[in-house]
Parts: structure tokens; C-alpha cells; sequence
């Protein structure tokens, strides 16, 4: 026991000690210092690397690096290289010290709570100051391509609106253009490759067909954005200048293209742990560091014992206390057994309810972690009463709370039934489904050390609460060693 | 003992061939690989399946609902404590049911049947599937999509069904294919009956047209029965279906 509390308390003073000499870089809209072929960055568990896998870059001019709206943000404000091509609520704090929060991050229309609410005033930012959350404002019904509303199963009523917004007259549910208002985290710009691959015809997951690519035509794979409403980089990169850009006018085709090879080519992992040591090992695990992510093929199935989603750590097994401790978390992820249960798109699909599986299992695809399938998935962090907050009434939340009611004529929420609260119905709020209520599509778990907090909802500060979150979940009865292993070895992604 | 035995001997061979249809709440039987899953009527247990992967013909029921249960009693020992039922087609009930909430510890005794796959990772790749027969199908056909009971939902196996007719139909350049859907009634054996709610039939249709339209086959027509085909207690569950007919 004493030797469990001193390897938990010993590298926590050391990591203590270590935060205090980050280097971490924020790159600025329009800066012109040229982006190397492979950088490394600072994190609070070690060092992240990032591959320029097309050589070096240079921003001048770039649009991934050039404001093209009218809010003075451009793509990386959003998208940091240092920052595991995300943002950190760390470096978003940071930010707003450093620029008395007139960084144009903090922009009215999506950086604060709510653009109505006063905006020189930190509160009113705090969703994204303290976990990392942007506004994703989503019109109300949702619509089709053509612009016709699509229909609705259910309907949706504001419980609780403490940033303002979802009641606003102005920017709410019931204004002249009928908008719900969610908050979620960036996803990182990196290791796109694996996010798009795997576009089937018919998802496997609604029986119905996949979005497609307006380009190309092919059927995508609907794993890029957290409720699957972009088809493509093209598309979601359009969406994003036009609304968190502020653009007036759309990107020409070229700078599309342009932000699209960029984003392509760019590969960002965990290269070192501050106590592990470099985690590239010619002889170790073989999804370790960006290399790897740039050179192995995406559309890979891991969930199996002989080629597992993230390598085989074996040779891990007998070397020092951290990469025994590191081989031990990813055996707990690939084959620590549990109740899989309660969870839409998963036990709805034909395995059954509950089964008995592991992580693996749901995060099976090789390099990343997500689905290999369309991988919305309603794991319970949006929905009462497995939502991440408030644990009661009087526990107060920053996040809207939204009660949705089935109509009778609808199937039901898979295991809420007709009435469901939330803090963000996912996916739903695009397919306009009952049991999409809470879907949130699975996120990649590389360079996790760089971007916390986690969840798309910023609610897990840092990577042990990504971890009791599954335990209390479902019911794993994980020991404190082996959460202990599981964090070392997300830690190291 | 031996009276009870024979008790139980009888009443299982009057049960021999038994069509059954009946609503309960599912049982979850843990074991040392995968659950089974079992349901209680009139007072004996049957067993419904095991966890296996999506790829298996049967897919488990769920805890927090009820589970719509047609089969017939297949002789043979009980398997995981249950009578085992074959044919077998199960239906999740839409509604949600928090008393439908027993799993049950693994006991000494009580033993799955062999898995293709544990409660673990893969062992080995997915089977890769039967190559389609379609290479050896001339002239009209006709494909069928089944469904459980008031469910739309296009299962992965209903899936490659879809894909079949598609392929069919762009291989020949079919001159039509007509798409019909059917909804169902489920006699009971208690003699109750399940009629399958209105409109399920076009809804079936239609989706499955949407499919074969967007898997790129043209000339597809959509039709339906709005009345629910009788039920017999015997061949309900696949008159719940689609029909995908080729024509050339």
C-alpha cells in the first residue's frame, strides 16, 4: 500500500515541477513563422510530437493559418499544433491573461456563453475557459441539404438556460430562426486519415444510408464531427468559416482545397512520458508517436488479440515501472471484461443487452480508438442520470438542460424511454431521432496529454475522470492500480 | 425424486414440437465465457441464445425491455438451464420495461455452448462472407428482408440481403424491381395477438427502396400492404418482411 501512495504521490510532485517549464506555443492568425517538418511540444505528461508529413509549412498566407471572416480567427485559433490540434482549457486560460481575452478565440459568436452576454467580462466565457467549450448554435428543426425541415420525432423544451442563450429572444429556441444552443469540444485537426476512412453504403448502426461526399459521391464515414453533420473536410471546413470564422462571404475553392491537404497530412501523438521515457520503441507497441500514425493504413479492425488497436505491449511487460505499468493499462482496455449495457448503438445493433465485452470492443479501430463503424454512440455522459452533471438539482451546472419528449407515433429512446433530459441530445439534433437523443460520436484518443479536458463536453478535467466516468458507468469495479495503469497508458497516445 | 423426474420427462415430450409464442423479460445468465440469454413462460425457462457478434444470425434480446419470443421446442437437453427453441425469432419490445432487469451470476453447472467468439477480443479475422450467389442467379428473383416484430430496423444480416438484390439487379440491368412491404400478426399461445402497428408495411417499403436507390439501382418501385397478414402461432415472424423482386 505504502508503495502504491508513493508511486502515485512521487510523480505528482514531479509532474508539479515539470508544468513549470512547459514549452508550449500558440500560434496567432496570421503569423509567419514557418511550421517545421516534425516539432516537439511540451505537455503535462511529456512531450507531444507533430508531423508535418508534407514537409514544412509556411503560414504566410496559408487559410489554415489566414483570418477569412470577419472575427479575426482563422482555423488554428481553434486547431493548435501545440495543443494536439485542439485547444486545452489550460491554453485557453492563458490566452485570455495574456490578451486581457481579446484573442479572437473569445469571439461573441461561439467563444463566450452566449453573444448577448457581456463580453469583456471572463464569466462570460467560462464554458470555454474552464472546460474547453465552444457554442455550436444548430437551427431548430434541422434541415435537409435543400433546405426543407426535416421531420422530427420529438420536441424540445429549455429546463435549464444558465448561459442565456437557449431562451434568449434573440439566439434561443423560441427567436425568429429557432436555434438550440450545445456546447462542445474542438476535435483535433490530425490523423485525419483514420477519421474518414471507412465510408460504408448502409451504416451499419440506423440500417440507413450514410451521408455522402457532395465531391465525390462516395458514401463517408461519418466519424468527423461530433454529431456527424459534416460529411466531409471540404464541408465541415465551409461550416466552420462560415460560422466560427464569421466569414461573409464563402472561401474560394482553392483555400478549401488548400485547408483540406493541410489538415491531411498532419499526424500529432505522445513521442515521450515524463516518466516512461521516449514511447517510440522499435521493439514495443507499434501505434506509439505520429510516425506511426503516418505511415500505417487507416480502416483497420483492432478489436482482436493478434494485431489490437493499439500494438502489442508485451515487450513492455518486463521493463521499467511505467511501461510495465503502460502495458498493464492496455491490456485492461483490450481485454479487462465488463457489463456493456444501457448504451444506444452499441447493445441496440444486434449484441444484445447487457453484453459482456471490453473497451475494445466499441473503440476498435486501430491507431485511434474510435468506431470503425459510424460511431455515434449514446455512452451516457449527456443524458439523465448518467450525465456528467449536476448530480442533483441543487448541484449547480453551466450546462443548458434540455427535456425532449417522444411523440407517441415514434419509437422511443432505447433505454429512457419517452422523456429524456439532456445537456446536449447529440446527433439527434440533425437526424431529428428519438434514439439518437445523446449519440455523441466517438472521439480519436490521440494526443490526449495535449487537450483536456475531455468528453465533448469538457467534462472530465483530466484523464482519471475520463476513467471513473467508465467505471461508475458500468459498474467495472476498477481497482485504484488499475485505473492507475489505464491513465499511464492513455497518457502515452 | 424419480416422480418428479418422469413428471418432467412427460410434460417434455408433450412439449416435444411445441410452437410457442409468448411476451416476457429477458434472463441474462452470465457464464465462465459468454451469457445466455433465457425467458420464463408458464413456469419452465427457454433458451433463447448466446452473446456472439453482429455477423450471428441470432441477436440477443435486452434487459429493460420485454422480449417478444416465437419458436418452436427443439428436443435435446436444456442448454444454459433452458429449453432451447428452433426455429427462433425474437423481438425486442419498443417500449421500455425497468422491471425486465434479472442477470444472473455464473453458477457451477450452468455452461454456455461453444462461442464462435468470448466475451474478449477476436481470436481471428471476421469470417469473410459466403461469396454471393448471385453470380449463379438468372432471370426474375426475388430477395426478402425480415424483420422483427413493429421494427423497421435493417439488421446487419438484412443488410447483405440489400446489397445482394442490388448487386443482382445491377448486374442484369433489371428492367424493374418492385419492392412490397408486409406487416404481420403474432398469435399468441396464450391466445392473444399482436397486430404490428399501422403503417410499419410502407415504411419498410419505402426505406428499403431508399436503399437500393442510393446502392445505385434504378427503376425501383415501391408497394405495400396496409393490412397486417393474419397470424397463425406458427410462420408469424417471417411474414414480416419485404420482398425485393428482380426483374429483367
Amino acid at each position: 500500500m505504502h508503495r502504491l501512495l508513493l508511486a502515485i504521490a512521487l510523480p505528482l510532485t514531479l509532474a508539479a515541477q515539470y508544468n513549470a517549464n512547459l514549452r508550449s506555443i500558440w500560434i496567432e492568425p496570421g503569423g509567419k513563422e514557418r511550421l517545421p517538418a516534425f516539432d516537439l511540444f511540451d505537455n503535462a505528461l511529456g512531450k507531444l510530437g507533430v508531423i508535418q508529413a508534407s514537409g514544412p509549412v509556411d503560414p504566410a498566407g496559408h487559410p489554415f493559418f489566414t483570418p477569412l471572416g470577419t472575427n479575426g480567427r482563422a482555423c488554428v485559433n481553434c486547431h493548435q499544433p501545440g495543443w494536439g490540434m485542439s485547444v486545452s482549457a489550460e491554453s485557453l486560460q492563458d490566452r485570455w491573461r495574456s490578451t486581457s481575452g481579446k484573442d479572437p478565440v473569445f469571439a461573441a459568436f461561439d467563444g463566450s456563453n452566449c453573444p448577448a452576454l457581456p463580453q469583456d467580462l471572463e464569466k462570460s466565457h467560462s464554458l470555454l475557459l474552464h472546460r474547453g467549450l465552444f457554442r455550436i448554435p444548430l437551427s431548430w428543426p434541422p434541415r435537409n441539404a435543400d433546405g426543407s425541415p426535416k421531420p422530427v420525432e420529438f420536441s424540445i423544451e429549455v429546463v435549464s438556460d444558465p448561459t442565456g442563450c437557449n431562451l434568449s429572444p434573440k439566439y434561443g429556441l423560441k427567436s425568429g430562426q429557432p436555434t438550440v444552443s450545445v456546447y462542445r469540444r474542438p476535435r483535433p485537426a490530425a490523423n485525419l486519415k483514420y477519421v474518414v476512412a471507412g465510408g460504408q453504403n448502409i451504416v451499419l448502426k440506423t440500417g440507413m444510408l450514410a451521408d455522402r461526399d457532395p465531391d465525390t459521391g462516395r458514401p463517408v464515414s461519418m466519424n468527423l464531427m461530433s454529431d456527424a453533420r459534416e460529411p466531409s473536410l471540404m464541408t465541415q471546413a465551409m461550416s466552420a468559416i462560415m460560422g466560427h470564422e464569421e466569414a461573409r462571404e464563402a472561401p474560394s475553392r482553392q483555400q478549401l482545397d488548400a485547408i483540406v491537404a493541410y489538415e491531411s497530412q498532419i499526424y500529432a501523438a505522445q513521442v515521450e512520458h515524463i516518466f516512461a521515457g521516449p514511447v517510440v520503441d522499435p521493439e514495443g507497441p507499434f501505434a506509439l508517436g505520429p510516425v506511426a500514425l503516418r505511415d500505417r493504413r487507416p480502416g483497420v479492425l483492432g478489436d482482436n488479440d493478434y494485431d489490437p488497436v493499439f500494438g502489442q505491449f508485451k515487450s513492455w511487460k518486463s521493463q521499467d515501472y511505467y511501461r510495465r505499468s503502460i502495458a498493464r493499462g492496455a491490456d485492461i482496455f483490450m481485454f479487462r471484461q465488463f457489463w456493456l449495457r444501457d448504451t444506444t448503438h452499441i447493445n441496440t445493433i444486434g449484441l444484445g443487452n447487457p453484453m459482456k465485452r471490453t473497451c475494445a470492443t466499441c473503440h476498435n479501430a486501430q491507431m485511434t480508438g474510435q468506431d470503425l463503424s459510424a460511431g455515434w454512440v449514446d455512452v451516457g455522459t449527456t443524458n439523465y442520470p448518467t450525465w456528467t452533471e449536476p448530480a442533483t438539482w441543487s448541484e449547480s451546472s453551466e450546462l443548458p438542460v434540455f427535456k425532449i419528449t417522444c411523440k407517441p407515433e415514434a419509437d422511443p429512446h432505447p433505454y429512457l424511454g419517452r422523456v429524456i433530459y439532456t445537456t446536449d441530445p447529440g446527433r439527434a439534433l440533425i437526424s431529428g431521432r428519438c434514439v439518437d437523443v445523446g449519440s455523441i460520436v466517438m472521439q480519436q484518443f490521440r494526443g490526449l496529454a495535449s487537450r483536456a479536458p475531455y468528453f465533448a463536453n469538457g467534462s472530465a478535467k483530466d484523464l482519471r475522470e475520463v476513467v471513473d466516468y467508465y467505471d461508475r458507468r458500468f459498474d467495472m469495479k476498477l481497482t485504484e492500480a488499475e485505473k492507475y495503469d489505464l491513465v499511464n497508458f492513455l497518457g502515452v497516445l | 425424486m424419480r416422480a418428479a423426474f418422469c413428471v418432467w420427462l412427460f410434460a417434455a415430450a408433450v412439449a416435444a414440437a411445441q410452437d410457442l409464442s409468448f411476451v416476457a423479460c429477458p434472463i441474462v445468465r452470465d457464464t465462465k465465457t459468454v451469457p445466455c440469454f433465457l425467458a420464463e413462460y408458464q413456469g419452465e425457462t427457454y433458451f433463447l441464445g448466446i452473446q456472439q457478434d453482429i455477423t450471428a444470425a441470432f441477436h440477443p434480446p435486452q434487459l429493460k425491455h420485454e422480449v417478444l419470443v416465437e419458436g418452436r421446442i427443439k428436443e435435446g437437453p436444456r442448454v444454459c438451464g433452458g429449453i432451447p427453441l428452433a426455429p427462433l425469432s425474437i423481438s425486442v419490445v419498443k417500449e421500455v420495461n425497468p422491471a425486465c432487469n434479472t442477470l444472473l451470476p455464473a453458477e457451477p453447472g450452468i455452461e454456455a455452448p461453444p462461442a464462435p467468439r468470448g466475451a474478449g477480443p477476436s481470436s481471428h479475422p471476421l469470417a469473410e462472407p459466403a461469396p454471393p450467389a448471385n453470380e449463379t442467379l438468372t432471370g426474375r428473383q426475388e430477395f426478402t428482408v425480415r424483420y422483427a416484430f413493429n421494427d423497421d430496423y435493417v439488421e446487419f444480416g438484412s443488410i447483405a440481403v440489400v446489397r445482394r438484390a442490388a448487386a443482382y439487379a445491377t448486374k442484369i440491368g433489371a428492367s424493374a424491381v418492385k419492392v412490397t412491404g408486409y406487416c404481420a400478426t403474432t398469435l399468441l399461445s396464450n391466445g392473444g395477438r399482436l397486430v404490428e402497428k399501422a403503417g410499419l408495411a410502407e415504411k419498410r417499403a419505402q426505406d428499403i427502396a431508399t436503399l437500393l436507390r442510393g446502392s445505385g439501382v434504378a427503376a425501383v418501385t415501391a408497394d405495400w400492404n396496409k393490412d397486417a397478414e393474419p397470424g397463425d402461432g406458427k410462420t408469424d415472424a417471417s411474414r414480416r418482411r419485404v420482398t425485393i423482386e428482380v426483374i429483367p
